[in-house]
């Protein structure tokens, strides 16, 4: 045998067989899961899980937050009317009102918001037909009193 | 042996305390074993066995394995041990370093054979470098490869296998200049 191999042989047999107490493993074990309670109730405290987190962390639940989300949005197409139907209405509550009421400045201005210097045409058209032909030699007096119903 | 380490890493990650109390169970002895051969004190070396599984306890949920299990837990051991011998000021065996020994041996001779050859070999580890019985024990009891020790100690593998080399040489040269009554080292081969 080889010196080198002799001083190695004789190192590697010496090993000592060395056992731990159990009260080594008790205490060893319990502090050490003790420390690792501490450390997984740290991370829940610092972590506190909210909604958006968990709905983003989890694929089924981001699925569903879509799905939602896209039957909330169909929902609203489907039970909400159009805007020519919102036109059409307003237009009906228009044509129930008298000449006077249709040339207030309050239903002018409504009329430009919604559809600019085009509605305010309209509504004064919609004025003149209600008020119906009227002499060419009429004064504006003459005029507002008619449209008044006076 | 490396997978079963791997899942128990990741069961433990989770917070699984069986797969610490199995890690825990596959290594103490060998852990326990390095930090007598290294400090020969028992009641220090539990201790530090101690030290290291709460430590590694402290990792649950952010522990990376990037080698071995045991060579990880191992180099722990030897970096405590490390640092307290700095501390300590002298390197004698320790008064209860014989009862620290618990052979697994089957009879009450074989037993006392056991410990007095261990003695021995703590005696002339005791006169070697830190750095050199550190690699020694690491490559020759817990067989790691002197990569693998390059690699915990930080150091070059050529620095390892140099410190080995070297520490075999010493302790070759200590046993037969001690007499090498009983340790059977061939004295015709001292440099």
């Amino acid at each position: 045998m080889r010196p080198e191999e002799d001083i190695e042989k004789f190192v590697r047999v010496r090993k000592p067989h060395v056992t731990t107490s159990r009260q080594m493993d008790k205490r060893t074990l319990n502090d050490s899961f003790a420390a690792m309670e501490q450390i997984i109730q740290a991370k829940q405290t610092k972590y506190k899980p909210s909604a958006p987190r968990l709905i983003i962390r989890n694929r089924i639940t981001r699925l569903i937050a879509a799905a939602a989300v896209i039957i909330v949005v169909i929902s609203l197409f489907i039970f909400y009317p159009d805007s020519d139907e919102q036109i059409d209405a307003v237009i009906a509550s228009i044509s129930t009102k008298s000449p006077a009421e249709l040339l207030t400045v309050a239903s002018l201005n409504m009329a430009y918001r919604r559809g600019g210097i085009k509605a305010v045409e309209q509504q004064c058209e919609e004025a003149a037909d209600k008020l119906g032909p009227q002499p060419a030699k009429i004064t504006v007096k003459e005029l507002l009193a008619k449209s008044n119903g006076t | 042996m490396i997978i079963e380490d791997k899942i128990l890493v990741w069961r433990f990650n989770r917070g699984s305390k069986d797969a610490f109390r199995r890690i825990y169970e596959k290594y103490k002895d060998a852990l326990l074993g390095l930090a007598i051969t290294m400090l020969r004190d028992r009641s220090l070396a539990e201790d530090i066995v101690h030290d290291v599984f709460v430590s590694f306890a402290g990792t649950v949920g952010t522990f990376h394995l990037s080698g071995t299990l045991k060579g990880y837990l191992l180099t722990c051991v030897g970096n405590r041990v490390r640092d307290c011998n700095r501390l300590k000021s002298e390197r004698d065996i320790g008064p209860n370093f014989v009862d620290a020994i618990i052979s697994n041996s089957d009879g009450p001779m074989e037993d006392a054979i056991s410990r007095e050859e261990s003695g021995q070999l703590q005696e002339l580890l005791a006169r070697l470098p830190y750095e050199q019985s550190e690699v020694i024990v690491l490559h020759l009891h817990h067989r790691m490869r002197f990569g693998q020790i390059a690699k915990a100690l930080g150091v070059s593998i050529n620095t390892v296998q140099s410190r080995y080399r070297y520490g075999l040489d010493k302790l070759r040269s200590i046993a037969c200049t001690s007499g090498d009554a009983g340790t059977g080292v061939n004295s015709g081969v001292t440099k």
